[in-house]
């Protein structure tokens, strides 16, 4: 080798590659993990990078040679998770089980969308099948009507993500921030761009790592519909101060109807 | 699971990829024989990166679930699929280090549950070999310091401040060795793809 790596007194610039590198790597936390992940939503040339990285560095995973035999309830979590069903079937009854194959498809799909953590998925089920007043013959429209909302803010790689959830009928979101971590300096806000133009309606604080259910107001959700879209500031902590310029946007989404 | 014969290497990659695709056709089923063949690989990898038992678990768990519900993902003609399915189950330990909840780090010999006899094909199943050659051929090419750092990173999951604390380095002269050895790496890499 020519020079060593560690020449004193210059400052290394990093060039895009270089954070795709960093990333791989898992050198990033905080805010610059947030925007190398809305880098990899928005400029293929950094996602083929990252994955140009990752694929290098894989075979370095055989050095960490599996050693250990997962327990048991390894699997039969995750068939659990894949077969949850059952008592939603069994509750629906004969007649409704058009509906259950429906609702099972749909949710299916929504999951496949959103990625969604089984709580909102199993949140959704239950307040789409046991939804007060729902008369067996009347289903079909009241599907329609009550089907939930999902927006990725951005759409990641890994699952890391903002996955909002909006269900109608019971007037809740569920924002989990699955992997955003604090980095003690800054929160995020999302907000909500209503679609005559009017100024953002704050939609709350992200809780990083978190998944968060929090009841709407109705001057939200008449606003909220297929297609609104979303989009994430970095503000100080606790959100944008009164009075203040929102922060710049970190990430952005729209609501999709499933 | 009843003991079987270990087949080759070769065998094991190509039953992994005929799984692969089955799962990304949506046959549920798949997703099993690719827990059997992949497991312990990447337990391995989450239990190094995670340092616990339990947390290493769970972030295994999560790694199938998502593959199942994003099969698509999957581009065959970018890398294998024990590749991307090491480097997707390293992510996720990373993400879940990330959220600050697990210590990490490494794992002590009493956490790891011993093998069975009956292996499930992780010998066979490593990343190509020539990919691992020469991305060993190019890492030698940095100063032993810098390929220390960039190891640790890759192995433990250090981020650059726990890099820094550790070799009593400030933060700015850990990120310029890495960055520049990293540059370096990219240069080598490139160049032997060109060959």
């Amino acid at each position: 080798m020519s020079t060593p790596e560690d020449t004193p007194g210059e400052d290394v610039k990093r060039d895009d590659p270089t954070l795709a590198a960093e990333w791989a790597l898992g050198l990033l936390e905080g805010e610059e993990l947030l925007a190398a992940r809305g880098k990899y939503a928005t400029d293929p040339a950094f996602a083929w990078r990252k994955e140009w990285w990752d694929n290098w560095f894989a075979p370095w995973t055989d050095g960490m040679a599996g050693a250990a035999e997962p327990g048991e309830h390894v699997w039969q979590g995750i068939a659990a998770r894949l077969n949850p069903q059952p008592s939603a079937a069994a509750l629906a009854g004969p007649d409704r089980g058009g509906e259950v194959v429906e609702l099972r498809a749909r949710l299916r799909r929504w999951q496949w969308v959103a990625g969604l953590s089984s709580v909102a998925a199993a949140v959704a089920l239950a307040v789409m099948v046991f939804a007060p007043g729902t008369a067996p013959q009347d289903t079909p429209p009241q599907i329609a009507a009550t089907a939930p909302m999902v927006a990725t803010v951005p759409i990641g790689e890994t699952g890391l993500r903002l996955d909002v959830t909006y269900i109608p009928e019971s007037e809740r979101m569920l924002v989990a921030a699955i992997g955003l971590a604090p980095d003690g300096v800054h929160d995020h806000e999302l907000w909500l761009l209503p679609e005559d133009g009017s100024a953002a309606k704050s939609l709350g604080v992200v809780a990083p790592g978190e998944v968060r259910s929090m009841e709407l107001p109705a001057d939200i959700t008449a606003e909220l519909r297929d297609g609104s879209r979303l989009v994430l500031t970095r503000e100080p902590l606790g959100g944008k101060p009164e009075g203040v310029e929102a922060g710049p946007v970190v990430a952005e989404g729209a609501f999709t109807r499933v | 699971m009843a003991a079987r014969p270990k087949p080759a290497s070769d065998e094991a990659r190509e039953a992994l990829r005929a799984a692969m695709e089955r799962l990304a056709a949506g046959d549920q089923s798949a997703l099993e024989e690719i827990y059997r063949m992949t497991r312990v690989k990447l337990f391995g990898i989450t239990l190094r990166i995670l340092g616990d038992r339990k947390e290493a678990e769970d972030a295994l768990q999560d790694v199938y679930i998502n593959l199942w519900q994003r099969a698509d993902r999957y581009d065959p003609a970018r890398a294998s699929p024990i590749s991307w399915l090491s480097t997707f189950a390293r992510n996720r330990a990373i993400d879940r280090l990330r959220t600050g909840k697990v210590r990490g780090g490494a794992v002590g010999i009493e956490e790891a549950a011993p093998l069975p006899d009956e292996s499930p094909l992780a010998d066979a199943l490593l990343v190509d070999a020539e990919q691992a050659a020469q991305i060993h051929k190019c890492i030698a090419t940095l100063d032993e310091r810098t390929q220390t750092h960039i190891r640790a990173a890759f192995f433990d999951g250090y981020t650059y401040a726990q890099l820094a604390e550790q070799a009593d380095v400030p933060l700015g002269t850990m990120k310029s060795w890495i960055r520049r050895g990293l540059q370096r790496l990219r240069a080598c890499l490139e160049a032997s793809e060109k060959a």
